[in-house]
């Protein structure tokens, strides 16, 4: 018997409002583990939305999203913050780092969510500022590293609890080539890693990384 | 989270955001301390106005046997003794002059008072020993008078009955009128002329009042002379009232006051890190979780500054006027912290319950 996929979607549908306008018309689509898979289409098409959908932060008005074949529409927030902690880790388009705390404690961030003690988080996160060349920027602030820096901080930030998800909107959006080279690298190590990793974008430099295209047009 | 990395995710985040944090220490300093020189002086006040109503000569109540029918019994003196209420009891007869046995005629007088009861409950023995049926403790201050070098010999009153003096006393408050001379000690048959009573608090005195008329069950009310604090005690009932009316009323204006300048910077804080908290939900933290983390923030913030201003006030209020009671004062300090969690309780909901994603997408 096959195990379930790290993350799929039934019969998916989404309004903002209820009565507004529908996204995604009863959507089912199983996410590939190991792989990239990029979610494209026209502004408005709810790419960011499917991506925050998928991460259990908006709840789907039909249909389920499945992690690892558990259903989540009927959870309780406390449950999908522990399935969202332990098992997705996010990227946004702007790091989304603390201003006001050092590099190292935003990549320990979402180890304390996911019931980690700091002082266990801290060695993989040392671990992980080394494998992508910043540890010696782990005390500085991140107004101190560059934009390039700060997106490879934000992957150590969702690679911390080893998830099996790894979701990304427009990652690449504020970064120049080579930059984007560098942390979409980081996205296919860690989708031969055994990760299922999503990323939402319109660029076609990130669909030549991708292993699949799920087009909302 | 565990609750113990909250706490210190909290005490970090409240470290990292130092203008809000030095804004709520602020002004849980400012309500510690308004608190303290306000509503703190009317309770050091209160304090010292009931302390001296409650001196024991304002808890004593003297019921005198008009007629000497024997109504004050060594008998009564010990049911007395054994009410709740009662603090000490002693029967006391009416002075005799009494002159130092070996000086005689033309030795100066002075009064002595027959007692009977714990004679401990009126003076505190200061030499010798507590004295037998029919001996004396004469007063330190009353010793030179008599011509006692030591506080031993006998004194003989004017029926010429001698009574040997055994040690001194020191009288205890409200008994002072017995540093004048000696005090006999009562036998356990004669009555004495008059009881008197302290009672153990000053609501107690009516009902105490009550009781002892009871228990000496006069034929006839007119038979007795009730010297009583009764209307002392009820002074003291209506001035605490009031003033613990004005400072209850002052302090929950104070801390009221206090609670909503902490909830708006509370609230401000949390609207201003919109994408902060949003980046913490998308990464794992709970609606609860980041309801803890705000209110916690804010107390961890606020400890320090409510410990400050409890320190300062204190020591601003000891330098103008009296110092506020310290049980007062911790009270303060400790509901300054509440109040302030309290006052983040709302922002911290709200904070909760935003949409997180509104905030992370980049447009």
């Amino acid at each position: 018997m096959n195990s379930p996929a790290a993350l799929a979607v039934t019969d998916l549908s989404f309004a903002y409002r209820r009565g507004g306008e529908e996204l995604f018309g009863g959507l089912t689509h199983e996410f590939a583990g190991s792989a990239i898979t990029a979610l494209t289409g026209p502004s408005g098409r709810g790419k960011s939305t499917l991506l925050y959908l998928l991460g259990l932060l908006l709840r789907p008005s039909a249909g389920q999203v499945l992690v690892a074949g558990q259903p989540t529409q009927a959870l309780g927030d406390g449950e999908r913050s522990r399935i969202r902690a332990t098992r997705i880790g996010f990227v946004f388009q702007d790091a989304v780092l603390d201003t006001t705390r050092p590099v190292l404690d935003a990549v320990v961030e979402p180890a304390l969510y996911a019931g980690a003690r700091r002082r266990e988080a801290i060695p993989r996160a040392r671990e992980l500022l080394t494998h992508f060349g910043l540890v010696a920027r782990a005390d500085h602030r991140p107004g101190e590293i560059s934009g390039g820096q700060a997106q490879r901080v934000a992957l150590c930030r969702a690679l911390i609890n080893d998830p099996l998800i790894v979701l990304a909107d427009e990652p690449t959006g504020n970064l120049d080539r080579d930059n984007a080279r560098v942390v979409l690298d980081a996205m296919r190590d860690a989708a031969h890693a055994g990760r299922t990793v999503v990323i939402a974008t319109h660029d076609p430099f990130v669909l030549d990384y991708a292993d699949h295209v799920l087009d909302l047009s | 989270m565990r609750v113990s990395t909250a706490l210190a995710e909290a005490a970090r985040t409240a470290r990292a955001q130092r203008v809000s944090s030095l804004m709520v220490a602020v002004l849980c300093a400012a309500i510690c301390a308004v608190t303290l020189l306000t509503v703190g002086r009317t309770a050091a006040a209160e304090e010292q106005l009931l302390s001296r109503l409650d001196h024991a000569g304002s808890r004593l109540l003297v019921v005198t046997d008009d007629r000497s029918a024997g109504l004050v019994t060594p008998a009564v003196i010990q049911v007395l003794a054994g009410l709740d209420t009662v603090e000490r009891v002693v029967g006391v007869d009416a002075p005799v002059d009494v002159t130092n046995s070996v000086i005689g005629e033309g030795a100066e007088r002075v009064p002595a008072w027959r007692i009977n009861g714990e004679l401990a409950a009126a003076v505190t023995l200061t030499t010798g020993r507590w004295p037998q049926p029919g001996e004396a403790l004469v007063a330190e201050s009353a010793q030179s008078r008599l011509g006692f070098s030591q506080p031993a010999g006998a004194v003989t009153d004017v029926n010429g009955r001698e009574y040997p003096v055994v040690g001194s006393y020191i009288a205890r408050s409200p008994f002072e009128q017995f540093d004048a001379g000696l005090v006999l000690a009562g036998d356990e048959t004669t009555p004495t002329r008059s009881v008197h009573v302290v009672v153990s608090h000053v609501e107690a005195v009516r009902v105490t009042e009550t009781l002892v008329v009871h228990t000496l069950a006069p034929p006839d009310l007119s038979e007795i002379t009730l010297q009583s604090p009764t209307g002392l005690a009820d002074l003291q009932r209506v001035l605490g009232g009031d003033l613990g009316d004005y400072g209850r009323g002052l302090l929950l204006l104070t801390l009221g006051a206090g609670a909503v300048l902490v909830a708006v910077v509370v609230l401000a804080e949390v609207l201003l890190r919109r994408r902060d908290l949003g980046r913490r939900r998308a990464l794992g933290a709970s609606q609860w979780g980041l309801v803890g983390l705000v209110v916690a923030r804010t107390v961890v913030a606020a400890v320090p500054g409510a410990l400050l201003g409890a320190v300062g006030g204190a020591v601003i209020a000891a330098i103008w006027a009296q110092p506020p009671p310290l049980e007062f004062t911790c009270a303060v300090t400790v509901l300054t912290g509440l109040v302030s969690g309290i006052a983040a309780i709302p922002p911290a909901f709200l904070a909760a319950v935003r949409d997180p994603v509104g905030v992370l997408r980049t447009p």
